[in-house]
């Protein structure tokens, strides 16, 4: 992978009225890697897709797709890109092939390519024999497949993918994950906007998680992950709720960097020395006459290092958009 | 994707129908006298003026279709296209005429039946002036829906303009009449698109005694027309939507 920046972003910033939906970004997303940009709804992961692709202008700032400013050059810079989005975009009444068929030939294929493409393409998300229904017939999960064809057969130097797996099944999902990265492969940069976090973690290269129109963090997501303070999380799933001196007893331990009670009898631990800590944890629930129905051990997870520097989880985030 | 507005079409099929067979004829016999006395067949005046109306009324459905894309998400898609917005307006104001044209192209096609064809030539010069209005006018509508924010506006706006820009125009009566009724009524036709469409239509299907402009003067009042909603029309839509302000 280069590490040439094929899309940079200078301070943008988009503004609703008076809300910041996209608040002074500044990213740099090389060539050739899968970035994924997380966050919960309205933390403005799509605002920021809209104006990279020149759909809405920026309020101030801006920013280089390819090395074309979107404010000056939005023609060029819209050329780079493909875009895949999260509610497939498809024609009134037509037919997959025809849906499929009009975009390849609005990006300029030749009518023999564009027929190889839409084949191989429909034929790749298992949509071949559906070509010919209306699109009115398809399922949710028909309809994104159709829209992720897209970018399959454009091949953009840059892909946007937003959602790309929402409404699909566990099987069409691995699928689709590695069409994403065949066309890596094939030479597109991919930007992967997701609040799917597993999702965000088996494909990404690096990640910038987003909160409320701004950057939170952006690096790899081992790097993200290591970067919390404990290491491993320990899941205690109590018969009832623990007090809370409890809870300050169990932050009194060196070895506990943070507890977490994200439901009143179940705590998450982040652990630095899991072996030497769990007989002292053990006993604390003992001394207190507080049974455990159940331990998970695991490592940290996105959701954990969207945790760690938000201090909410992302179904709280949600909420509170 | 032709089709989806076949009850539109149907109605207006009904419409055109009942304007023709009815009004016209009924309305024909009353002003039969005065008509003739100043060299007009007026039947055959209001038909040609009926199918420039159906002509207009069809290439303002473009508008109709933005306010559709945009509730289906389908604007967004096509904002992000590598094709420059230019591209995009120009394709579809002409799509958006050539559309009206497969609409209006049966009654067109019964409208030469009634009215006869004396001279193809002058005919076809006419027919380009019609496919340049009918560019026009999908341009206009395309500009008025881009600047309307909700769809419930634009049917409003849309059915009050229709009035206007029919009824001060020569669609359905000369200028002379207009004149007589109050001048600055015939001042606003004589820039009205629908005089200049109605009276080349008119002379290209030989309906006589009515021609206001030359032919060419009548065209290049279209080709103005065609280019001033397009070009101009591209420059409103591309900093209407590129600041977002449609979402």
């Amino acid at each position: 992978m280069s590490s040439k920046p094929i899309i940079q972003t200078f301070d943008l910033s988009k503004k609703f009225g008076k809300l910041n939906a996209v608040d002074q970004l500044n990213l740099s997303i090389e060539e050739g890697e899968i970035f994924g940009l997380l966050g919960p709804n309205g933390a403005g992961k799509t605002t920021v897709i809209l104006m990279l692709t020149t759909v809405i202008r920026p309020t101030e700032g801006t920013a280089t797709v390819a090395g074309f400013d979107v404010k000056k050059s939005p023609n060029k810079a819209r050329e780079m890109i493909g875009v895949c989005f999260q509610e497939p975009k498809l024609l009134w009444v037509s037919t997959p092939w025809d849906v499929l068929n009009w975009h390849a030939k609005v990006c300029g294929l030749s009518n023999e390519e564009r027929k190889k493409r839409v084949k191989w393409a429909l034929e790749e998300v298992d949509m071949w024999d559906d070509r010919r229904k209306t699109v009115h017939a398809l399922s949710g999960g028909m309809k994104k497949r159709i829209e992720i064809s897209k970018i399959l057969i454009q091949r953009p130097k840059i892909a946007i993918v937003d959602e790309p797996t929402a409404q699909i099944d566990v099987v069409g999902k691995h699928r689709i994950w590695n069409l994403l990265r065949d066309l890596r492969k094939e030479g597109s940069t991919i930007i992967l906007a997701t609040n799917e976090l597993q999702e965000a973690d088996v494909l990404s290269d690096r990640v910038a998680i987003m909160h409320k129109g701004k950057l939170i963090v952006c690096d790899t997501p081992k790097k993200l992950k290591d970067s919390i303070p404990g290491g491993d999380i320990m899941e205690v799933h109590l018969e009832k709720e623990a007090p809370k001196k409890v809870l300050t007893e169990l932050e009194e331990f060196k070895e506990i960097a943070t507890v977490k009670e994200t439901a009143s009898n179940i705590l998450r631990l982040y652990l630095n020395q899991v072996e030497a800590v769990t007989p002292k944890i053990m006993k604390v629930f003992y001394d207190h006459d507080l049974p455990i129905a159940s331990l998970h051990m695991s490592e940290p997870s996105l959701d954990d290092v969207f945790a760690h520097f938000t201090g909410l989880s992302l179904e709280e985030a949600q909420e509170e958009v | 994707m032709f089709m989806r507005y076949k009850f539109m079409l149907i109605m207006r099929g009904i419409w055109f129908v009942s304007q023709v067979a009815l009004f016209g004829l009924v309305v024909g016999k009353m002003v039969e006298a005065a008509a003739t006395a100043a060299g007009i067949n007026y039947f055959q005046y209001y038909v040609a003026g009926v199918t420039i109306i159906t002509l207009y009324s069809t290439s303002m459905f473009i508008g109709y279709d933005i306010f559709e894309e945009a509730e289906h998400g389908v604007f967004e898609y096509l904002l992000t296209l590598p094709v420059s917005r230019r591209e995009l307006v120009l394709g579809r104001s002409i799509g958006g005429g050539l559309r009206s044209f497969i609409y209006v192209g049966p009654l067109l096609i019964i409208v030469l039946m009634l009215l006869g064809l004396s001279n193809p030539l002058h005919f076809l010069v006419a027919l380009s002036g019609l496919f340049l209005f009918a560019f026009g006018v999908s341009g206009m509508s395309i500009t008025i829906a881009v600047a309307m924010k909700s769809g419930d506006k634009y049917d409003i706006l849309i059915g009050v303009l229709d009035a206007l820009i029919v009824r001060l125009s020569t669609t359905m009566y000369p200028t002379i009449y207009l004149q007589q009724a109050m001048p600055a009524y015939a001042t606003i036709a004589n820039f009205n698109p629908l005089t200049y469409a109605s009276d080349l239509f008119r002379w290209g299907t030989g309906v006589e005694g009515t021609l206001q402009f030359t032919p060419l003067i009548g065209l290049l009042a279209l080709f103005v027309f065609f280019f001033s909603f397009t070009f101009v029309g591209v420059v409103f839509y591309e900093r209407r939507l590129e600041g977002g302000s449609w979402q």
